[in-house]
């Protein structure tokens, strides 16, 4: 009865969760090697060639990368500096609802909302003109669809702060870290040392998971840098929709050559992630 | 283990079994059928047009104008999808592929390159056009309206509009437009920060009138796509680009994606031109308040492109009657009068006024005037044809290879 | 520092957080307001009137969503729960958990391209089914992830308990188990219904441009750069969410990532 039972929802599992993905990226190999599609042409190695020969596809993984890396430290960055030295504060009173609003934003309003902020027409700027700082709408610096992806990696830090806040806030009380605090004053240890030698190193061991899983979040996001970015290089998934939807028919199995290749660096780094380490979920933390 | 992957590779055949067993769809030939059968078989069909859906004044059209009609007079529910080009040829590659034999879409607004593609992987049904009453009406003796980017259009895609290719200043920042290339080259690079180019449709209708120019005229670009002749002139106009861009908005290192974005910026005054495929859309554009009333358009010494616009079939439209009816809706006098009221939409209608009768006659001649675009007979003179549509298709990447990611 | 400015901070920071939510409000009741005005030139509450008119149909929208992201939460939220039971006590229950992170960081839109041939295969393109069964393929998964996790053995005991007492199966859930995993039930409803209140990438695909959930109108309405009604359903996708957390915060707030 039991086994039956988990059989099936084994099954289940398997249907779901992992045939798709499995389905999915044979499907993508396989167009990418011209065996599948209408322009069907037999085995041919010349999409990936055409990809991995042009800069495109490796400036697109980089500026992925750089996006990411950028907006995730300094989300943690801020979110840390808050936890540890405030981390009281936002147990009670207004702010401990508060720091919760910001995640109902989903991705793609905050991207409008870094557009309407930041863009040359945008709020700021229509203050710096009233305020004359600056004499023309042009003299406003590029902030969105800009060479440095500084609007996708505000939008991305938007989302970030308040989620890392309130990760760290729960692991703050579930580890105890104001008891440690005081223990370690007590121990006669200044503010400096207690940071980096009792709360740092808890947090970040607690939060590293967290940190890649985010890490592959910014890297894949769509919407953002569809709406933020530049033309060029653009982010993986924005990168391989456009050669999926646009212009040239022959770019299609292109665009599933850059789908195999981001699958496969995914799937690579979770494993790396999930290699060691015993996976727990602690359901009150 | 084994047996978990052997019970889901079995689910996933009975679910495939299930599935192609509800697939069977019975195909009627319509083309036998009289008008008013069509028009019966039609009645409550609810079908779906994908169209680009970036300008408020044609969203509006649609949803408050058409949509209503068809309802009213043809009990037919038409719903819209977004969607243009290639997501169009995408969409239904992806459902040949598949083996489905009904599409998801049923009808599509299209011209050049992506009638040429759907052609390429046969998705369109037709002929139809000759089934519509209303295709009589049309001004088939205009090369414009004929050929679609130099192919026959064979009764395959139904004209819904004609446009000519304009671009927008505002005479109050800029007194004297470039009219040329040289023009606009000393232009940019006295006003930098201000020109930019949409990666999108118009941008490289455009580049395509840049490219005529540099060929020295039409003549030299008619007939068939010629790889030769292409790769000449288009090197030269990727060198004139290349040479101006670090003088264009963002110093040419990105350009906008779309046309909304480029009017927006051109309301704000961030840019000093955009551009637009519709001859009359500054006056739209004005009346919505989106544009300054100083805004005006003008179109090159050299020429721009004219071409129209179409609604095709999907040939595995399981609503194909009712696709044909909404077709010869929007070529009726009545929906064509209302879409070229420039405070409507503006586009120019693709019938033969000289055909209506004297009632609709007068009511074309009385369409409240355009008060800042230019008048159509003082641009049909520079009105270029459609090049084949491969040309449009490689400007497309090679803007992109040549010009954004150098 | 003093009381005053430290006050004067925690307001600060209360208003930059709500500012984003302010401002978006404030632009879906303007209808003019543009370079280089600083507030809208006029306050209009036209925009929310044309809620149900024709040409604005957001409140469609509106209902559809709803009734996807419900649907989507509801299954994923049950399923998980039982499924996670029995998957809790495999051998493989490490594998699972690590093959459950799998779909959900892929990015939606590019697994929807991978799929997309088979949706097309089923039928399941450009309608609702579709839609709710590509974003299950998203949230089933993390639900598994959540509620393995979840099952512990002091939750079984309680289960054999109740059978040796002579309990069925059925009360043992409707009684004991349900009941006692209320909250962790309702965390991964709303976590699994925001995931699909939030979703565009993998809706645009699966759903041809045909479902048009909020987050598409959104990105339409930015893309015909009509801001003021980009800014109203914007509002309209906050509204849920931002009542759930009204409603308790610690549910929406997603465990894992």
């Amino acid at each position: 009865m039991k086994n039956k039972s988990q059989s099936f929802w084994l099954s289940l599992f398997f249907a779901v969760s992992v045939l798709p993905v499995v389905a999915g990226f044979v499907y993508a190999l396989l167009y990418s090697f011209g065996l599948a599609g209408v322009y069907e042409i037999g085995f041919t190695l010349k999409n990936w060639a055409a990809i991995l020969s042009s800069p495109e596809i490796i400036n697109s993984f980089l500026f992925s990368f750089y996006i990411a890396v950028v907006s995730i430290s300094i989300a943690l960055f801020v979110a840390l500096w808050f936890v540890i030295n405030y981390g009281a504060h936002f147990d009670k009173g207004i702010l401990s609802y508060v720091i919760y609003f910001p995640l109902s934003i989903p991705a793609i309003v905050a991207a409008f909302f870094i557009i309407q902020l930041l863009s040359k027409s945008g709020l700021i700027s229509r203050i710096f003109f009233n305020l004359n700082l600056i004499d023309n709408i042009n003299s406003f610096p590029d902030l969105v669809n800009d060479n440095l992806g500084i609007g996708i990696i505000l939008a991305h830090t938007l989302l970030a702060i308040p989620f890392f806040i309130i990760f760290l806030l729960g692991l703050y009380h579930s580890q105890n870290l104001e008891n440690l605090k005081q223990l370690s004053f007590t121990l006669g240890a200044d503010k400096k040392q207690t940071t980096k030698r009792v709360l740092l190193p808890i947090l970040l061991n607690k939060v590293y998971p967290t940190i890649i899983l985010y890490f592959i979040f910014v890297l894949s996001s769509y919407e953002i840098p569809l709406l933020l970015g530049q033309q060029y290089p653009q982010m993986v998934s924005v990168f391989a929709v456009r050669k999926l939807q646009r212009f040239d028919l022959a770019d299609i199995p292109q665009a599933y050559v850059i789908i195999s290749v981001y699958v496969l660096i995914v799937i690579v780094s979770l494993f790396i992630l999930f290699r060691k380490r015993k996976l727990e979920y602690d359901f009150d933390n | 283990m084994k047996k978990i992957i052997s019970i889901s590779l079995i689910s996933l055949l009975s679910l495939i079994i299930f599935a192609s067993c509800n697939k069977k769809v019975k195909e009627e030939n319509i083309s036998n059928l009289t008008w008013e059968k069509i028009v019966e078989k039609a009645k409550g069909s609810e079908l779906t047009l994908m169209m680009w859906s970036g300008d408020p004044f044609i969203n509006a059209y649609m949803n408050n104008y058409v949509i209503p009609e068809v309802k009213n007079k043809f009990g037919i529910i038409l719903n819209i999808s977004e969607g243009q080009g290639s997501k169009i040829v995408q969409i239904l590659m992806a459902e040949k592929e598949a083996g489905k034999n009904k599409s998801e879409l049923d009808m599509m607004w299209i011209n050049g390159e992506t009638f040429y593609q759907l052609r390429q992987i046969d998705a369109l049904f037709g002929p139809f056009l000759e089934k519509l009453p209303n295709s009589e009406l049309i001004d088939f003796n205009n090369p414009f309206i004929k050929y679609d980017f130099q192919q026959p259009i064979d009764g395959m895609e139904c004209p819904w509009g004609n446009v000519q290719l304009a671009i927008i200043y505002d005479s109050l920042k800029v007194t004297d437009p470039p009219e040329t290339m040289e023009e606009l080259e000393s232009f940019v690079k006295n006003n930098s920060g201000v020109f930019t180019i949409p990666t999108e449709f118009t941008g490289m209708t455009l580049l395509k009138s840049m490219l005529i120019a540099i060929a020295g005229g039409q003549e030299e670009l008619n007939g068939d796509f010629d790889e030769t002749k292409y790769n000449k002139y288009s090197a030269k106009l990727w060198e004139y680009i290349n040479r101006i861009k670090p003088y264009f908005w963002k110093e040419g290192k990105t350009f906008p994606p779309t046309l909304a974005q480029t009017h927006q910026m051109f309301a704000s005054g961030e840019l000093y031109f955009t551009f637009s495929n519709n001859d009359s859309e500054v006056d739209n554009k004005v009346l919505l308040g989106l544009f300054p009333n100083t805004s005006r358009s003008y179109v090159l010494k050299t020429g721009t492109i004219q071409n129209s616009h179409y609604m095709g079939i999907v040939k595995n439209s399981s609503n194909k009657a009712a696709a044909m009816v909404v077709c010869n809706f929007l070529i009726s006098p009545e929906a064509q009068l209302k879409k070229m009221n420039p405070e409507v939409w503006g586009d120019g209608t693709i019938l033969d006024v000289n055909k209506l009768s004297d009632d609709y006659q007068n009511k074309f001649k009385n369409i409240p005037q355009r008060k800042y675009s230019l008048k159509r007979d003082s641009i049909q003179s520079k009105a270029l044809m459609e090049l084949a549509p491969e040309y449009m298709i490689r400007l497309y990447s090679d803007f992109r290879k040549y010009v954004i990611e150098k | 520092m003093t009381l005053i400015t430290k006050k004067l901070i925690k307001s600060l920071g209360i208003f930059l957080i709500l500012f984003p939510f302010l401002f978006l409000l404030g632009l879906s009741f303007s209808t003019n307001w543009r370079f280089p005005s600083i507030l809208p030139l006029e306050i209009t509450p036209d925009n929310w009137l044309g809620l149900f008119s024709f040409s604005g149909n957001l409140f469609e929208s509106f209902i559809l969503s709803i009734v996807i992201s419900v649907s989507v939460g509801l299954l994923s939220t049950f399923t998980g729960f039982l499924a996670g039971k029995y998957i809790s006590e495999t051998i493989i229950r490490e594998k699972i958990i690590f093959l459950s992170y799998l779909p959900y960081t892929l990015s939606p839109v590019l697994y929807a391209a991978s799929i997309y041939y088979y949706f097309v295969y089923f039928n399941l393109t450009g309608n609702i089914i579709g839609v709710i069964v590509g974003q299950i393929l998203i949230t089933f998964p993390f639900s598994i992830n959540l509620f393995t996790g979840y099952w512990n053995s002091s939750i079984k005991n309680l289960e054999n308990l109740v059978l040796t007492l002579g309990g069925t199966k059925l009360q043992s859930y409707l009684k004991v188990l349900i009941p006692i995993s209320k909250r962790m039930l309702l965390i991964v409803f709303f976590q699994t219904f925001i995931i699909s209140w939030f979703e565009y990438g993998l809706t645009t695909i699966i759903g041809v441009g045909k479902i048009q959930t909020l987050t598409i109108r959104v990105y339409q309405f930015i893309n015909e750069a009509n801001y003021y009604y980009a800014a109203l359903s914007s509002c309209l996708l906050i509204i849920p969410p931002a009542f759930l957390l009204w409603f308790n915060k610690k549910y929406v707030f997603r465990k894992i990532i």
